[in-house]
């Protein structure tokens, strides 16, 4: 072996081992449950444990409405700074950061004080509208992930002669998103899209502080009280977050190869 | 033109304080193949767009088949265009790509499919049609692009620098393809280059265009060998350029370089003592007195470059010099430079260029 090789592979298996390590003793953490032998106990109380389908089906339900929320914002937002205003593009960017920067916690409280239910606006005056400010902080949390997402979509495609190319054969707006930009970037929005479905179903500040019952609250109930469950949790929302990468790598492999640069 | 199919009218175009097209008048008749030609930046693409609806005119008016469309949107204007870059819809096949205009129409499916077939045909790839658009050649992607302009019947047929991001070989079997398909199709079509060969060889007539402005418009014929403009001689073709005085304006009378020519035309507009800048093209100059070419003019040959099959005389006549080619004949020694030579011209060839 090459000596570039042979540290290449140690900073490799020493960065390998920080991850899985901590994993590793996690899951094995998590199958002593039975005294004496290694068992899946724990994984099967979790997993039989009617607070968890109820907590994960809710939060996949949020996870669904906010990816649909995101793509609806995100993406005739990032395709219009493209094609007609590019100017404001850093402006945009600075904006969409700002979920990074501003703690979840601010946010929650901002809504809070801003739709109470004596508020102009009053979502947290029922339950469905509490669910449906949960959806749109979320959004907002997954906004930095979904736009860069779709930002580097757009980059992949050329987005002004494509769209010029679809008005001048007669078609509308409605149809150039829909048939010609959304179906080129829909690799790119569906990695943003799993990005935004693990950050949804790990999410805890803003579930909790609107007492909305989801996953990442429930993870947290039962990490206060329990010993190997949250163990057994802590890998499986390791799984599911490996599993959208995994997807997302998986889907890049079919996005459409552009013909439209000349050769 | 009595009754143009299309109708460019005093139309302007400013991005900001830059005027980009200015005051440009153009009727074009129904199936007729128009090229704008002239260097980047002079308003070619920009005037194109505003047919297609992309940009806006400034001031003025584009009548289509006696119908003003200047403030239409591009997709109310019935108008195929082709892209430089192809604009080819990755997504989806090359019969999807042809049928896109037809489904956006509202055509029923059987005739869709069956104007796609025809459209297939017409451009020579009717294997092709499950492809996708980054499985075919530079040159198999504009043909779908034509196609997919042509499919839905447009009244007209823009097409913005369609070749050249295509190499050189593709490039002339393209255009002359083009060139049929109109023919084919009867379809009035504007087509934008830089490339003057190009607009040269296909066109019905040929718009030069300057600093936003239509210079010449007319045949292929006129534009090389009638230029009205310095702009235009330049650009159009390899060209000897003269400065010359006018002698005695009514008889067609000049000096050049100390010496004597006589046009046998008057110049009209130009007295005696006036500047003028006179215009040979290669073609038209020999080494040595020719029958039928009178006009002659003394210099110096100043190089020669031996081609082949081709010798490239450059002669010093005062302080311009003027280039020729001539066939090379194996019997005779190619000239000699610094060596006195007389070259010869029809004084009819003499173009007087404006400004």
């Amino acid at each position: 072996m090459k000596r570039g090789k042979f540290w290449a592979w140690l900073t490799f298996a020493l960065g390998a081992a920080y991850f899985i390590i901590p994993l590793l003793a996690t899951m094995e953490f998590a199958m002593r449950m039975r005294r004496g032998t290694y068992s899946f106990d724990a994984f099967a109380v979790v997993f039989g444990d009617p607070r968890f389908q109820a907590t994960f089906m809710y939060s996949v339900v949020a996870a669904i409405f906010t990816i649909l929320l995101g793509v609806l914002i995100v993406v005739p937002t990032a395709y219009w700074i493209r094609l007609r205003m590019p100017q404001i593009r850093p402006v945009i960017e600075f904006i969409t950061l700002l979920p990074l920067v501003i703690p979840a916690i601010v946010i929650v409280f901002g809504y809070i004080r801003m739709y109470g239910s004596n508020s102009p606006l009053p979502f947290l005056g029922s339950a469905r509208g509490t669910d449906a400010l949960l959806v749109i902080g979320y959004a907002t949390l997954a906004l930095p992930y979904m736009y860069r997402a779709v930002d580097t979509g757009l980059r992949t495609i050329d987005v002004r002669t494509l769209t010029e190319a679809a008005q001048i054969l007669g078609a509308g707006w409605t149809r150039i998103i829909t048939r010609v930009i959304l179906p080129n970037v829909l690799i790119a929005v569906l990695s943003g899209a799993f990005l935004t479905f693990a950050i949804v179903i790990g999410e805890f500040t803003i579930a909790s502080l609107l007492n909305r019952p989801a996953f990442g609250p429930y993870l947290q109930n039962i990490g206060a009280n329990r010993a190997y469950e949250p163990a057994a949790l802590a890998v499986i929302t390791f799984v599911i977050t490996w599993g959208c990468m995994t997807v997302i790598q998986l889907l890049a492999r079919f996005a459409p190869k552009s013909a439209n640069r000349p050769n | 033109m009595p009754d143009p199919f299309l109708s460019i009218q005093s139309v302007k175009k400013s991005f900001g304080e830059t005027a980009v097209v200015r005051d440009f008048n153009l009727d074009v008749g129904r199936g007729e193949f128009i090229s704008f030609l002239g260097p980047s930046g002079c308003g070619k693409t920009t005037m194109l767009r505003m047919v297609a609806g992309f940009e806006e005119p400034s001031a003025g008016r584009i009548v289509v088949d006696g119908k003003d469309v200047t403030n239409l949107k591009p997709n109310q204007r019935k108008i195929g265009m082709v892209f430089q870059a192809y604009a080819l819809f990755p997504n989806l096949t090359v019969a999807q790509n042809i049928a896109f205009g037809l489904n956006v129409a509202g055509t029923p499916r059987a005739e869709t499919a069956k104007r796609v077939s025809e459209m297939l045909v017409l451009i020579g790839l009717p294997q092709l049609g499950d492809r996708f658009p980054y499985q075919l050649s530079g040159g198999q992607q504009q043909r779908v692009a034509l196609a997919r302009a042509l499919a839905p019947k447009p009244r007209l047929l823009l097409l913005d620098e369609p070749l050249s991001a295509l190499d050189a070989k593709v490039r002339v079997s393209l255009r002359e393809e083009i060139r049929q398909i109109q023919k084919e199709l009867g379809i009035t079509t504007i087509f934008v280059t830089h490339d003057q060969e190009e607009a040269l060889s296909i066109s019905d007539r040929i718009v030069v265009m300057n600093n936003g402005r239509a210079d010449q418009v007319g045949t292929p014929f006129e534009i090389y060998n009638r230029p009205t403009t310095r702009f235009v001689a330049n650009f159009v073709g390899t060209l000897n350029v003269l400065e010359g005085q006018v002698v005695d304006a009514g008889a067609g009378t000049i000096q050049v370089a100390g010496q004597t020519i006589e046009l046998g035309r008057s110049l009209a507009g130009r007295s005696g003592g006036d500047g003028v800048s006179l215009a040979l093209r290669p073609e038209a100059v020999s080494l040595g007195r020719t029958p039928g070419r009178p006009g002659a003019l003394n210099g110096t040959i100043a190089d020669v470059h031996f081609l082949g099959s081709v010798i490239r005389v450059r002669t010093k006549v005062g302080d311009r010099t003027v280039s020729l080619d001539t066939f090379n004949d194996p019997a005779l020694p190619p000239p000699v430079s610094g060596s006195a030579a007389e070259i010869a011209f029809a004084p009819r060839d003499l173009m007087v260029l404006g400004d």
